[in-house]
């Protein structure tokens, strides 16, 4: 890029004066309305002459004037039967999140979750469309190097290997909408004034995933989780780099509570952002609604 | 155009730009130190030019002065660059060219002649588009507003764009404050002939109160203009056949269009603005 806008800018030395006069839009960019002039300016238009293709009482998509239609012949394949309920994970590649890391648009010395990624103005979801969180997706996991802890909502077996290799952490975790709108815009959710959420368990047919050890999932045993590290390292054959030797090894090891959104902040607590505080229920019914 | 480019920047600012209050030998101090570019580049080398003084009528230069190539040596988009003065002179523009209708027309309510028997065409009024005198099809109604807003970083790099275009053609030209020893008309033409200039020339100041001795001596030359940095636009740049900045608005034009390209919350900013929002 640079390189050919020093070759425009050289070439323009030698010409005239760029003035309102000699400058023009590429060619072709724009087209005008057209009216037909000449010959043909007021023919039929290309609609032929009379009939139903000049006044466009067409037969309706897909009639055979008696014949059962083509789509009427065989069975309704429901493919996208419920396609409106299903949940929706926008993929982020780990190639980028590495490049987030390189440019300094998310610190890795501090476990990084769905707010860390979307405060980037990178990478946004909406939960309107069904978007539940994160996919993070394998793209560039031969050159993942990023040691890191980090939350996402969905990891596939290759994913979770590249970080472990790297010496990070890696949860696949769960949240509701009503959690999800705190978390992609929390100012605006602060300033709101009202109790953070209390994070929802996942809904039935996600149980699975999110308790099981081999998806990393948050309910899932921390025992068996580094049984499968070991496991995943012997499939994938690298050595596991020991995070209990790290000097970061509080950092990795730090997980969010089940019912926990924001790092550092319980459900319930309501944070003023005016003061600068944070206040905190007292009321038992409230401590005993909000406690995991 | 500046002016509506940098609304959301304005606030958050600290000093006031529409008031000088340095006194002119600190200024002069501060004009002859090196510039420390913001987000300097990795890949792109900083333009150099001269700074200059307005002191004398030959040419005087006082020291290099370093600017950011990402202003002023961008790719030079001659498309952007139409498109914003197209908007420019379209968004304010509204056509009072009006028409009218057949039916506007006065008069024309009754069959001219019957419909047979006459051996003539058939016509049902005098004011049919047909007729001398009759309405108009398909014509101008007035008012037509032209407004449209052009999408904001198209507005930003056309003016980065019109600055580079401006540099590589040497007709940029940055000089130390607008400060000139007469209040004579003929000081500042001579000062322009002699350092081949112009004819027309743009005076741009980061503050919109500019020295007394210079706005008596451009007030009867229609085609040399003063500007404030926050009025700056394509438009009068590409009018004026040389650009002079000063130091200052140099500073600002940076310290702006570098805080509108490296800002990591466009997203947010423009979203609102953006038509078929889903």
């Amino acid at each position: 890029m640079s390189g050919n806008a020093d070759k425009a800018l050289n070439i323009l030395k030698s010409l005239p004066r760029v003035c309102l006069g000699n400058i023009r839009d590429n060619p072709g960019s724009r087209l005008g309305t057209k009216r037909g002039r000449g010959q043909h300016g007021g023919d039929k238009h290309g609609d032929g002459n009379k009939g139903s293709g000049q006044r466009q009482n067409f037969m309706r998509i897909g009639y055979e004037t008696g014949n059962t239609p083509f789509y009427m012949r065989f069975k309704k394949e429901e493919y996208y039967k419920g396609h409106h309920l299903k949940r929706q994970y926008p993929p982020l590649s780990l190639l980028n999140l590495q490049k987030f890391i390189d440019l300094n648009r998310i610190d890795a010395s501090k476990p990084i979750d769905l707010v860390s990624i979307v405060n980037t103005g990178l990478f946004n979801i909406s939960i309107d469309q069904k978007h539940f969180g994160i996919n993070l997706t394998d793209e560039g996991a031969d050159i993942f190097e990023a040691k890191l802890n980090i939350e996402v909502q969905w990891a596939s077996e290759l994913v979770i290997a590249a970080v472990e290799r790297a010496g990070g952490t890696i949860t696949t975790a769960y949240y509701d909408p009503d959690s999800l709108r705190a978390m992609v815009n929390t100012k605006k959710f602060f300033e709101r004034g009202t109790p953070i959420p209390k994070r929802m368990m996942p809904p039935p047919d996600a149980i699975e995933y999110y308790t099981s050890a081999s998806c990393r999932g948050y309910l899932a045993d921390p025992e068996k989780i580094s049984e499968e590290r070991l496991v995943l390292a012997q499939k994938y054959g690298y050595q596991l780099p020991k995070i209990e030797e790290s000097s970061e090894y509080e950092m990795l090891a730090q997980r969010k509570d089940p019912r926990q959104i924001f790092y550092g902040l319980n459900p319930g607590w309501v944070v003023n952002l005016r003061d600068k505080v944070v206040l905190k229920p007292k009321d038992e019914e409230l401590l005993e609604y909000y406690a995991s | 155009m500046l002016r509506n480019v940098c609304i959301q920047l304005k606030n958050g600012l600290p000093k006031s730009y529409s008031t000088s209050t340095s006194s002119p030998a600190s200024s002069e101090l501060a004009a002859l130190e090196p510039r420390k570019l913001l987000f300097p580049s990795n890949y792109k080398k900083p333009r150099q030019v001269w700074l200059e003084s307005l002191d004398t009528i030959d040419e005087r230069k006082l020291t290099i002065l370093e600017l950011h190539p990402e202003i002023f040596a961008a790719n030079p988009r001659i498309d952007l660059i139409h498109q914003n003065i197209k908007w420019q002179q379209n968004y304010r523009y509204v056509s009072y060219a009006h028409t009218k209708s057949r039916f506007e027309v006065r008069g024309g309510g009754r069959k001219p002649w019957p419909q047979k028997g006459l051996g003539k065409a058939r016509h049902g009024s005098i004011r049919s588009p047909l007729f001398r005198g009759g309405g108009v099809v398909h014509g101008p109604k007035s008012p037509t507003p032209h407004f449209y807003m052009l999408p904001f970083y198209i507005r930003i790099h056309g003016l980065t764009s019109a600055l580079s275009i401006k540099l590589a053609q040497d007709d940029l030209h940055i000089v130390d404050s607008l400060e000139i020893p007469s209040e004579d008309t003929s000081y500042i033409d001579e000062l322009i002939k002699s350092r081949l200039w112009g004819p027309s020339v743009l005076l741009v100041d980061s503050v919109d109160i500019m020295p007394r001795n210079i706005t008596a001596a451009t007030d009867t030359i229609k085609h040399v203009n003063l500007m404030p940095a926050y009025g700056l636009n394509v438009y009068s740049m590409l009018k004026h056949d040389t650009l002079v900045l000063t130091r200052g608005a140099v500073d600002l034009i940076e310290e702006k269009l570098l805080g509108h390209l490296h800002k990591n919350d466009s997203r947010a900013v423009e979203a609102k603005y953006k038509l078929n929002q889903v």
